[in-house]
């Protein structure tokens, strides 16, 4: 597949799970789950950026490691002060 | 220090290392905001649940797709010069320019709203973060928006080569990382109330 339609398949997903995001936030009241699920997709969503469209897939892993964890601890940040406030 | 030639067993890291280590810090700076919202969120549920209320989602969808449209026009641009197509570049990132012109459109009338209802900087500690957060954001949307309009004109001017744009890489990652940091604003400041 070309890399141009690489990109654009990761745009889709990006928008799939922008639109998800906000139809699951309105699924119910928020619990510490629903927050899980929300907080997954924006997950999902700065995987997709920082692996295709940063092109870190296949780069080093340091970096990598390094750019993907920032999401994972925000992600778990926020989850953890919902969670603290259940 | 361009890294075109650094391995490390896996694809050259794209950009200039400068830039790498320049978008760490601006993800530490926005880690600590980010965490201080979460934090002051949990001591005060009532006010930030009633803060969030105010601000609509739909509104911060349409800001997000914008954002991520964007990002999607500059990496095409950055695929389009490493192929030598170098005005298909430029047309590429005055398509990111114009898509961010609309979240920057969007964003203006959302302060504008809220400034008009009396919701500003000093209302609660749920709106003093908002603007810190989303206007220490939107800052940053500026700045990309002048890097991607001076990269066009370089693209323009033939100014790129498809194995010599690292220039060009590191100011498309910028932008990138702006999206980034705002895929967890959008459900943090908009979604989890």
């Amino acid at each position: 597949m070309s890399a141009s339609k690489v990109l654009f398949g990761c745009w889709l997903a990006l928008v799939t799970l922008s639109v998800g995001t906000v139809l699951l936030a309105h699924a119910g009241p928020l619990t510490p789950w629903l927050a899980a699920g929300v907080l997954a997709l924006a997950l999902g969503k700065a995987w997709l950026i920082a692996d295709r469209f940063m092109e870190l897939r296949h780069g080093p892993r340091f970096w990598r490691g390094l750019l993907l964890s920032w999401p994972v601890i925000m992600t778990l940040g926020v989850l953890g002060t919902i969670a603290a406030g259940r | 220090m361009s890294t075109s030639v650094e391995r490390t067993g896996t694809r050259a890291l794209p950009g200039d290392l400068a830039m790498w280590f320049f978008i760490l810090a601006e993800l530490a700076v926005f880690g600590i905001l980010i965490l201080a919202f979460a934090v002051t969120q949990w001591l005060q549920p009532e006010l930030f649940r009633a803060g969030r209320a105010v601000l609509d989602s739909s509104m911060g969808l349409a800001l997000t797709l914008s954002l991520l449209t964007s990002g999607f026009f500059a990496a095409l641009a950055v695929e389009q010069v490493r192929r030598g197509r170098a005005q298909g570049g430029a047309i590429l990132l005055l398509a990111a320019l114009l898509s961010a012109c609309g979240y920057v459109v969007l964003k203006l009338q959302e302060y504008a709203h809220l400034a008009g209802l009396g919701y500003g900087l000093e209302h609660d500690t749920f709106f003093t973060l908002y603007w810190i957060l989303t206007g220490f954001h939107f800052l940053h949307v500026l700045l990309g928006m002048v890097i991607l309009a001076w990269m066009a004109e370089r693209c323009r001017r033939r100014a790129y080569e498809p194995h010599a744009c690292s220039g060009l890489e590191s100011g498309v990652l910028y932008w990138h990382m702006v999206d980034l940091v705002w895929v967890l604003l959008f459900p943090l400041v908009y979604v989890l109330g």
